[in-house]
């Protein structure tokens, strides 16, 4: 083995010994990827480059996004709109039996659509929806379920923090991610609310239905969500037609939700602080990672570890398709010890060099948006499952009386309908990558 | 011991703390103007199909000021993410030493970007480099940077002393 290869997997072990002491794993992506890096060239170089790395990574026009879309959804998250999402979706669902439920899974896609955080969706959901559900005596298990696996939308749907980072590390177009993620998204929402039908048709007493509502307060509530369609349209919707680039849509987000809350008078200077805040600790945390993979980057890659790893794989024997499944698996074990961002980071740099030297019968970029559609998704599942479900974790701490292992079991079915959702995208690459095309086109 | 968490809100710790919160504050509404800034360079590129010229230059220079200005706050409310599952059965006082080793290397990267940073400032200072379209040297960015590394290293000297409040406490527990 060729000695630079050697450090950078021991630079790797390292790695994994520094994050699972609880050194922050940007500050263990520095350490490990300075030391490295001055350890295979000369230490003057990466000395003199450190005078205006940060400053360039932090000013890469592409990754502004970010910060923009996460103080868009810290704002929404104040200005009410959660509230007016799940009263209308009630009111169109919530007669069926399951229905309540149904409507939190509704609601938290609106939101989704809106915000990029899965934390974020299930704790304004669930400070929401979860007394509705408790007034309708639902199941504990049911409810705390949904509203665990319903968090999960605001990642699956456009905008997402890590779609746009998977894009970044692949070199693909933000746009064409964020459109790509849309009918997966659509799909993620029909199987959670088929998997309440389903749920509830086997144990009728856990999910009975709610009132009908009457007619006018229907149209009311109805009425009161077309600020957040009108939101939608203009940002998600925006980009998708090409009308704005993903920033400049974002920063009329940000605009369009704080006038919304300001004239709703909901949002005023301490709600706005705590937004801007929540989205200093976020925000830095994010390009502090990112600045870190950054640096792991530049010593892995003269280390040569990625396409060391790329030739094994390729060398190996294995069917395009086995390899696949071997790391959507990878991601998933990992999703239980991590949190996404840093997993897509750490991750995506060795494993797209080894699916992209693979024949999947699609074109070298198809093949990038589809593999971060799935990555995306099984990313995301480890948001629900134990032991570091942090969406579980949110949701406990609203629920306090129900004990977190009966979440865990109300996720389970969820978690299944996660699983079948992925087995249909990767037979089916066409449901990704047919309306990127259309809308290029 | 509750009352341990709200002690440090006075002296000359309090006054770091707020500092540090109000700084990021700051880097906060940066942010939000730059999103003001760019909404109207969009409206006025649809309406009057004329844009502000140079807007993203001023989108790249305000975010990558602002998210400088988030560091400290995130060193000083831990926000930095962890992986806690492998330490959460440890005691006490191994967590506490495992926090502060964080916050020593935390510090080490203050310190070594600090200096690097200002190397590069006098460099942007000596060799003038601006921005293609608005002309903004670039060093300008480069003095609230550096204001909030060292921000960020108070801010670690900060998480150190309590740590070691906390060790010591744990110890002779």
């Amino acid at each position: 083995m060729d000695q630079s290869l050697l450090i950078g997997l021991v630079g790797l072990a390292a790695l994994v010994a520094l994050i699972a002491i609880r050194v922050p794993i940007a500050y263990s992506m520095i350490l490990v990827g300075g030391i490295g890096t001055m350890v295979l060239t000369d230490p003057r170089i990466f000395l003199a480059q450190l005078k205006n790395l940060a400053y360039s990574q932090f000013s890469i026009y592409d990754l502004s996004v970010l910060p923009m879309f996460v103080l868009m959804g810290n704002i929404a998250t104040r200005a009410g709109l959660s509230r007016d999402l799940f009263r209308a979706a009630n009111a169109w669902l919530g007669w069926m039996r399951g229905g309540v439920a149904m409507a939190a899974i509704a609601a938290c896609a609106g939101f989704g659509a809106v915000c990029g955080s899965s934390l974020a969706t299930a704790s304004t959901m669930g400070q929401v929806a979860l007394p509705e559900l408790r007034r309708y005596r639902y199941s504990p298990t049911l409810a705390t379920g949904t509203l665990a696996a319903g968090g999960v939308l605001g990642i699956l749907i456009p905008p997402s923090v890590v779609l746009v980072v998977y894009a970044i590390v692949v070199e693909t177009s933000i746009v064409t991610m964020f459109i790509a993620a849309f009918v997966p998204g659509v799909i993620a929402v029909l199987f959670f609310l088929l998997t309440i039908a389903i749920y509830v048709r086997v144990r009728p007493q856990s999910g009975p239905p709610g009132d009908r509502v009457p007619r006018a307060e229907f149209i009311e509530a109805t009425i009161k969500v077309a600020p957040v369609v009108a939101i939608f349209g203009m940002v998600m919707g925006g980009i998708y037609f090409g009308f704005f680039n993903p920033t400049p849509a974002a920063a009329v987000g940000v605009f369009l939700v704080t006038v919304f809350g300001l004239l709703r008078r909901v949002v005023g200077w301490p709600e706005l602080r705590d937004a801007l805040l929540d989205t200093a600790k976020t925000s830095g945390m994010i390009y502090l990672i990112l600045f870190g993979a950054q640096i792991l980057n530049i010593f892995m890659a003269r280390g040569g570890v990625p396409q060391a790893a790329a030739e094994m794989m390729a060398n190996s024997g294995l069917s395009p398709i086995v390899v696949l499944v071997l790391l959507l698996l990878a991601l998933i074990v990992l999703g239980c010890l991590m949190d996404s961002l840093s997993m897509i980071l750490l991750t995506i740099p060795f494993f797209w060099p080894v699916i992209s030297v693979m024949d999947f019968g699609m074109s070298p970029d198809d093949l990038k948006v589809w593999f971060g559609i799935l990555a995306l998704i099984v990313v995301e599942l480890g948001l629900i499952t134990p032991p570091v479900g942090m969406n579980v974790f949110v949701i406990s701490a609203l629920a306090r009386d129900v004990p977190m292992r009966q979440t865990f079991l109300g996720v389970m079915p969820f978690f299944a309908a996660e699983l079948v959702r992925v087995t249909v995208i990767v037979a089916f690459p066409a449901l990704t990558l047919w309306l990127p095309k259309v809308l290029a086109g | 011991m509750d009352g341990d968490a709200a002690k440090p809100a006075a002296g000359l710790t309090g006054l770091a703390r707020r500092v540090i919160e109000g700084w990021a504050l700051a880097g906060g509404l940066v942010l939000l103007g730059i999103a003001l800034m760019s909404t109207w360079s969009s409206v006025a590129g649809v309406v009057f199909a004329k844009p502000l010229s140079g807007d993203f230059e001023l989108v790249e220079m305000g975010v990558a000021v602002a998210v400088f200005m988030f560091l400290p706050y995130c060193q000083i409310t831990d926000a930095n993410v962890t992986a806690d599952i492998f330490t959460a059965r440890a005691g006490v006082r191994t967590q506490a030493l495992l926090k502060l080793l964080s916050a020593v290397i935390a510090l080490g990267f203050g310190v070594l970007l600090t200096w690097r940073m200002y190397a590069g400032m006098l460099d942007y200072q000596q060799y003038v480099e601006t921005t293609t379209i608005l002309h903004i040297p670039i060093w300008y960015a480069y003095v609230p940077a550096l204001i909030s590394l060292a921000l960020l290293i108070v801010a670690c000297v900060i998480s150190m002393r309590d740590l070691l409040h906390e060790f010591r406490r744990a110890a002779s527990a």
